[in-house]
């Protein structure tokens, strides 16, 4: 269980990034946060894996605080959490395998990994997480050479091959077309149902938020506004959130809605 | 008042912006320095009256350069063989030891400061040094021959190889190393498979690029004793062997060129 | 989605071509160290004469004073030589900069300069002073003057026709447009796009070119080199250490602040990023990874211009 204790983030200029967020997250649930640019999406999930370090409260994973981890022991911490980015991080110069197997980098020793001997075991770990999200025929491909759907999938194979206990995803399919989001948000789905990891995935488009938010988080300044399911969610506590009228750059839109064969 | 005369109505003219009075100063200071780096009694007495008065002085040796003793051609082979074997071996020693130290002379894989700096320090402390003065104090150490020359270039390799890969670890993406992070890798790892990827066909480039540099180094540290085809060239220059010395110059150019050629090539296969 | 099964699994591609490379690497390396003639036990030697000599120039007698006189005249001298050099050199590789542009003058006229540079290019200075201008103008700085100045005119000429070839032919052709003759078109089209890069390119061959000066009394034409040549042959530490140490701290301060106007100038253009430093020398266009570097493809490639 993910536990946020009045956690708060204030940056060196003396911007509130995050102020008093109390939060709990159960094991396997899927849960969407919502809320503009800048209202502390970005900054919440980086706390859980102490990308961003607390500057009051704490987040407890399995109530070990990540605040006061060790180096050591705060690198034990991410290698049970996996994190999928807006702009997928993918080493573009090699391999779609290589980029997969940076997910197996904590449990290859330091003199393994830099020369590049991974374990059998690993590399089948890497293989399988591939399998899962379908493109393991492009395994020895250039990571540039693929489409950003593609490299999207490569990102969460990399995640997944941490065989973690959470999933983070900031802003997964910002970069990516109406069909192509739909198709990764559906593998998240998929993840968090069939492997029961918890899901943490920050969205900027309420339609889908609202499709696939079990549970859904609005911030607003660095403030938890709202927590509900996504059906209770509706045109007013988006406005809430907001805090201004919907427009249409809010919303995905029909283009992409309901079910897409494509990917 | 109607449209037009609204449109019409004149504004002030702008005041043409003073100028700093900077600029009109460093040039004048410019000028000033120049003057007296030319002059005679506080420079170097620079006059092209001279030069051009003493053009022909120099005639009856250099026109034995264009007429080159390809007979002198063999005598060359060796000292330039030497020349390329030292061109090599530091440039694999040298380049090999920059590339970690490239990373300690990052921000972006370093954030020690103080590690930063003092890697940077020493980095310019040993740039400043020309690579003869290196070569001299290392023929002062072990004698003349061509260890004192690898050494030197080493150490000259080093200084070019490491700011240059270094400005390029400063210019890459971020964003994998925050992926590698994410992932709980640590440091090393993250240097390895997030960074050395995108810096390697730059480091590559580089590498060739300080090898070629070397041929032209080590035709110099030679005058000093350091190895190579420079000492060739101290001993036909002092019999004033010019049709020698273009033998031997125009060897260098032909080897650099070719040099420059496969690296070329190399590089654009690398992409 | 369709799930994937075992088999679909892709084969591992060969590696033969790069293995076959770091081979020949590994092979050409070792052919130097095996053939080299080298005494390599003297190597044993390193760490023991080094502190020596160390020992002997800054610690045995103090620092050596009474030298710093000398070295700082000598310095200035050979800082001077850089200076007038790089000027001779600025000056007269700007012409040739625009004749060796493909954008400027045709295709065989800008080629034929372009080799012509890479030719002057590839002679190290002090080969240049030592072979040409000291049999012209006799020993002592003025032939070291010279010989900078030549050697700047083919590298500054080469980097100043890389940038003229990359600027944007949107000026060129208003002027053009406007009636402008050729002179003036390069005048009031071309020279203020590419002036903040290679004055940039000016003020860092001035730097290579004090490291450069500094050595040229080794052969006699000039400045603190013979002087610290002299005092190791004759095995006056305390005075070559002394010597050793003002180069150093002049050559810092000369990058400091020549590093300091460079970025200021490139900086006040507005002009593409880095520090207006050139890479070094040629011609690095690798695939936009690192800064952004104005040089093109090197000496044989007729196409050149940034990659």
């Amino acid at each position: 269980m993910i536990r946020f204790k009045n956690a708060s983030v204030t940056y060196p200029g003396g911007v509130q990034a995050l102020k008093n967020v109390t939060l709990e997250i159960p094991d396997g649930q899927m849960m969407v946060i919502v809320g503009l640019s800048g209202a502390g999406k970005s900054t919440l999930i980086r706390a859980i894996n102490g990308l961003v370090p607390l500057t009051g409260g704490d987040v407890l994973i399995d109530d070990v605080s990540v605040r006061h981890a060790r180096p050591r022991q705060l690198r034990e911490i991410r290698s049970k959490i996996g994190m999928i980015f807006q702009t997928f991080n993918l080493v573009k110069r090699t391999t779609v395998l290589n980029n997969v197997l940076m997910g197996r980098l904590h449990g290859a020793g330091t003199m393994r990994s830099v020369l590049g001997w991974y374990r059998e075991a690993d590399v089948e770990i890497a293989m399988r997480s591939l399998e899962r999200v379908g493109i393991v025929e492009k395994a020895y491909v250039r990571a540039s050479n693929l489409s950003g759907g593609q490299q999207q999938r490569v990102g969460i194979a990399r995640a997944l091959a941490q065989e973690p206990k959470i999933i983070l995803a900031d802003e997964p399919v910002a970069s990516l077309d109406p069909p192509t989001s739909h198709v990764v948000m559906r593998d998240l789905q998929r993840i968090n149902t069939e492997l029961n990891m918890t899901t943490i995935i920050n969205l900027h488009f309420l339609d889908l938020a609202k499709v696939y938010g079990e549970r859904i988080i609005g911030m607003r300044a660095g403030e938890l506004v709202y927590d509900g399911t996504g059906a209770k969610a509706d045109e007013n506590v988006f406005r809430d959130i907001y805090g201004r009228s919907l427009t249409a750059d809010d919303l995905m839109g029909e283009a992409g809605a309901a079910a897409s064969t494509t990917g | 008042m109607t449209a037009d005369q609204v449109a019409r109505t004149p504004t002030a003219r702008p005041t043409k912006p003073a100028r700093s009075p900077w600029v009109p100063l460093s040039l004048l200071i410019f000028l000033g320095l120049t003057w007296a780096a030319a002059s005679e009694e506080l420079g170097i007495g620079f006059d092209i009256g001279e030069l051009i008065g003493n053009f022909t002085r120099g005639f009856p040796f250099l026109a034995d350069f264009w007429s080159p003793n390809w007979a002198f051609l063999p005598q060359t082979y060796e000292p330039m063989l030497e020349t390329l074997r030292m061109s090599i071996i530091a440039a694999a020693i040298g380049c090999s030891v920059a590339l970690p130290i490239s990373f300690l002379a990052s921000r972006v894989t370093t954030p020690n400061l103080a590690v930063y700096l003092a890697d940077r320090g020493i980095l310019n402390v040993v740039r400043a040094i020309p690579d003869i003065l290196y070569a001299l104090i290392f023929v002062a150490a072990l004698g003349i021959g061509a260890l004192p020359g690898i050494l030197a270039l080493v150490l000259f390799n080093i200084g070019v190889v490491v700011k240059l890969l270094s400005e390029t670890v400063d210019g890459v993406d971020p964003g994998p190393i925050e992926a590698a992070n994410a992932a709980g890798g640590n440091r090393t790892q993250a240097v390895r498979w997030a960074v050395l990827p995108q810096v390697l066909p730059n480091y590559v480039a580089y590498s060739l690029y300080v090898f070629e540099l070397n041929i032209r180094a080590s035709a110099v540290i030679g005058i000093v004793g350091a190895g190579g085809i420079g000492r060739l060239i101290t001993t036909e220059r002092r019999f004033f062997n010019y049709d020698n010395l273009s033998v031997i110059l125009i060897e260098i150019f032909v080897f650099v060129f070719l040099i420059e050629l496969i690296s070329i090539s190399l590089r654009r296969r690398l992409v | 989605m369709t799930a994937a099964t075992a088999d679909a699994r892709p084969t591992r591609p060969s590696r033969a071509k790069r293995n076959l490379a770091l081979l020949g690497t590994a092979l050409l390396v070792g052919w130097a160290v095996f053939t080299i003639d080298v005494e390599i036990e003297r190597l044993a030697d390193l760490p023991g004469g080094l502190a020596l000599i160390f020992h002997n120039m800054f610690i045995e007698d103090g620092l050596d004073w009474s030298s710093l006189g000398d070295g700082l005249l000598l310095m200035l001298e050979s800082i001077q030589i850089a200076w007038l050099g790089t000027i001779i050199g600025a000056i007269l590789s700007l012409p040739l900069g625009f004749f060796g542009a493909k954008n400027i003058t045709s295709g065989t006229v800008s080629n034929i300069v372009r080799q012509v540079l890479n030719a002057i290019r590839a002679i190290p200075e002090i080969i240049v002073a030592a072979i040409v201008f000291i049999p012209m103008v006799g020993l002592g700085p003025y032939a070291g003057t010279l010989a900078i100045g030549v050697h700047s005119i083919g590298t500054l000429g080469k980097l100043s026709a890389e940038v003229i070839e990359g600027i944007d032919p949107g000026p060129v052709e208003a002027a053009r447009a406007a009636g402008g003759r050729s002179l003036q078109v390069q005048r009031w089209g071309v020279l203020p796009q590419v002036m903040p890069e290679i004055i940039a390119f000016w003020l860092y061959r001035f730097e290579i070119n004090v490291r450069a000066s500094a050595i040229l009394g080794v052969v006699g034409a000039g400045g603190i080199g013979e002087s610290l040549q002299q005092a190791l042959i004759f095995g006056r530490y305390p005075r070559a250490g002394m010597l050793i140490l003002v180069v150093i701290v002049a050559t810092i301060l000369v990058d400091v602040v020549s590093g300091w106007a460079r970025r200021r100038i490139i900086e006040g253009s507005g002009a593409k990023g880095g520090s207006g430093e050139p890479i070094e020398e040629p011609d690095f266009a690798v695939a936009g990874a690192g800064k952004a570097d104005t040089t093109g493809i090197g000496a044989a490639d007729g196409d050149g211009g940034p990659a």
